[in-house]
């Protein structure tokens, strides 16, 4: 008797101990009764447009929904985003990169926007709030996958006091670029390599390469996305002229042993680089005693004017608990307040037209000589592309900056990586 | 026995739930096409025949392998080598014992990120290599220096747990035998020969087949110091599984899992059959 009691407990001991190891999340499935708890994941960091006075606005106006704001940021988002949703622990709405859109998208990891929305957004049709770019690239397979929160697109930094002081003219074609850089650039130890205000040569990424390829007519693939289309002239040409910046000495490739590129801006060995406007509020945070010294300008054209088309979108998992809740915080933070919250909190250029357009956004920055950088940005956005958006997006993504690098690196000629690459990309799209 | 059986019990059943049934569950993954989201689509050996014809498999396959190498060829030696010097009546003795195994015990992360500053372009072993009028290199930005910079910093990093294992092993050899040695004349060196490494030869064995398991799952140090570049020379066999996992393609990273698996195994067997065999 005692014995197969004593079993008895120990059994049910052992069973009690594993249920609650057992027991993950999913805490909250209180249908009916009170308040639904949104989870929110974003990856801003600590500049953030999802503030605590931007989460309690919103709690005051929805007293039937709380947000469990859950910071991340923005190199291990994809990670904890694919664990989560595929582990059935889905936050409702999470930030997404624009360039993760295809690969996710194609997953069916996002909830049909075009459906739960009803194709409104705060009371009008969506396509009246954002611009044409902007609408085809929340799109994949003829519906909304994801709602454009801010966008990013190439502009020209460069240091207006050197420019100045050297008498060098901002350039607009590629020729002007080339002479600007040169002039711009010192060897201080003179051994034939840039030490000094010299031109970023971000060489291991499509973002920065592939603007270039757009300004000179070329495109990523084919029309219809069935085959690599970057080995033409345009590509080689593109390619040629990155690498004449490292070959001439007014460029440095800035790969990941150099560190984060703000650190060569605060210790001036940068002097000119294309990026997107989020580096205005970098500047600002990461080297404040440059204030006044930068400036920004239309990146230099070839052919027509290109650049990447990316930034933040607002998504839902198609398996989140709570859609309906999820899509109502997604319109509050798609109002013009929030939006413009999104530049003067986080520092990054928000994706709705209205916004676009708000006053604020054109104020004189004092970091840049008391002018407003931000139209630059706006214009860039007009004439840029997305990245091609196929399932093999994220592959095809790491071949081309393993392309440009092996370039940059002097592994490869210009056209020997493009032979090699386009092979790679083709057999990525075929498998 | 009951009581034996209930205090078991937890490590069991952990065991069972977060090692064999996730082994399990990547096993079948390993023969479909899965995003983790939705249904798994089988796809019997597909995978496997994939990964095989798998330009980044292949070469994560290489690279890992000499990642091992270089690691496995290195690190028990400067383990063996420091282990013999701490079996000498040194001064301070405790000191350096705990000196060699700090990093060891310190966060592989917090290891390779330090280590990442070092090797930067303008870090201190560039300045004291230009200070020696030794060329200095983009460390991690280099294809050929990469991976040997990688491997440094891991050997760095876990040769002291070799010198413990090796100095707790020296340790327990009879001191008879050096003296018996010594009588006859034997060097420091054919005592080295002819008594130690023969004694040492089951650590040696347990040193080289856990080494090599850990060598070969190596991920830390690449996922900080290089994210596999550059130009995949240094993806590695986990990095690898970890990439195609982040595209979503789990088939594809449990068919790694599973390759790892067979390998890891294989070696493991073959390692042990040469020392049993040695052993006769």
């Amino acid at each position: 008797m005692k014995r197969s009691m004593l079993r008895g407990f120990a059994l049910a001991g052992v069973l009690v101990l594993t249920a609650a190891a057992c027991t993950g999340g999913g805490g909250d499935g209180d249908e009916g009764n009170g308040p639904v708890t949104i989870t929110v994941l974003d990856y801003y960091g600590e500049a953030t447009p999802f503030s605590k006075d931007v989460i309690d606005r919103f709690e005051a106006d929805h007293p039937d929904i709380k947000v469990k704001y859950e910071a991340g940021d923005w190199d291990t988002m994809h990670e904890k985003f694919t664990v989560r949703v595929s582990g059935g622990d889905s936050p409702d709405v999470a930030t997404m990169d624009m360039t993760w859109i295809p690969t996710f998208a194609s997953k069916q990891i996002f909830a049909d926007l075009s459906d739960l929305s009803g194709g409104q957004l705060n009371g009008s049709a969506i396509e009246d709030h954002y611009q044409p770019g902007a609408i085809e690239a929340m799109t994949f397979d003829g519906h909304y996958v994801t709602m454009m929160f801010d966008f990013d697109a190439y502009g020209l930094y460069y240091r207006a006091d050197q420019f100045e002081a050297k008498g060098i003219d901002v350039p607009t074609t590629w020729d002007e670029f080339r002479d600007a850089a040169k002039k711009l650039a010192e060897d201080t130890d003179g051994d034939g390599v840039c030490d000094k205000y010299c031109f970023e040569v971000y060489g291991n990424d499509c973002f920065h390469w592939c603007q270039l390829l757009f300004q000179a007519g070329g495109s990523i693939l084919n029309e219809d996305n069935t085959a690599a289309a970057f080995n033409s002239p345009a590509g080689l040409k593109s390619l040629e002229f990155y690498k004449s910046f490292i070959d001439d000495g007014s460029g440095i490739y800035w790969g990941d042993a150099q560190g984060e590129p703000i650190r060569g801006i605060k210790d001036e060995r940068l002097g000119m680089f294309l990026d997107g406007p989020y580096y205005m509020g970098l500047l600002k945070s990461g080297a404040p005693d440059l204030k006044g010294k930068w400036a920004v300008a239309p990146p230099p054209v070839d052919v027509e004017p290109g650049s990447y088309l990316g930034g933040t979108g607002l998504s839902i998992p198609v398996n989140a608990p709570h859609p309906d809740q999820a899509w109502t915080f997604i319109q509050y933070m798609l109002e013009q307040q929030q939006q413009v919250g999104v530049f003067t909190l986080a520092g990054a250029a928000p994706a709705t037209t209205a916004a676009l357009q708000s006053p604020e956004l054109t104020k004189p920055d004092p970091y840049f000589g008391g002018e407003a950088p931000f139209g630059v940005f706006k214009d860039s956005m007009a004439t840029a592309t997305h990245f091609p958006y196929v399932e093999q997006w994220d592959p095809i993504d790491t071949d081309i900056g393993n392309m440009v690098q092996s370039v940059m690196l002097g592994k490869a000629t210009p056209q020997e990586a493009l032979d090699t690459y386009e092979a790679k990309v083709n057999e990525e799209l075929a498998g | 026995m009951l009581p034996a059986y209930v205090l078991i019990a937890p490590a069991i059943l952990s065991a069972i739930v977060f090692l064999y049934v996730p082994i399990a569950y990547s096993g079948f993954w390993s023969f479909t096409e899965y995003s983790g989201l939705g249904t798994a689509k089988w796809v019997g050996l597909a995978n496997y025949r994939d990964l095989l014809a798998d330009e980044d498999f292949l070469k994560a396959l290489w690279n890992t392998v000499l990642f091992v190498l270089i690691g496995m060829g290195i690190g028990p030696v400067l383990g063996f080598l420091s282990a013999l010097l701490l079996n000498q009546a040194v001064r301070f003795r405790a000191f350096f014992r705990a000196a060699y195994f700090l990093p060891v015990m310190t966060s592989l992360v917090v290891v390779a990120s330090i280590w990442k500053v070092l090797l930067n372009d303008q870090g201190i072993i560039n300045q004291i290599f230009s200070l020696f009028q030794l060329p200095t290199r983009t460390w991690l930005d280099d294809t050929t220096t990469a991976l040997p910079a990688v491997a440094v910093t891991s050997i760095w990093q876990g040769f002291g747990f070799e010198t413990v294992v090796f100095l707790a092993a020296l340790q327990a050899i009879p001191r008879d035998y050096y003296d018996a040695a010594k009588v006859d004349g034997a060097s420091y060196w054919q005592q080295v020969r002819h008594i130690t490494l023969p004694s040492l030869r089951p650590t040696i064995m347990f040193v080289y087949i856990i080494g090599i398991i850990g060598s070969f799952q190596v991920f830390d140090q690449i996922f900080v110091m290089t994210s596999g570049g550059p130009i995949n020379s240094t993806r590695t066999l986990v990095f690898d599984l970890f990439e195609r996992f982040n595209q979503l393609e789990l088939g594809q990273a449990s068919a790694v899992a599973y390759f790892l698996l067979v390998i890891l195994a294989s070696l493991s067997y073959i390692q042990i059959f040469l020392f049993e065999r040695g052993r006769r």
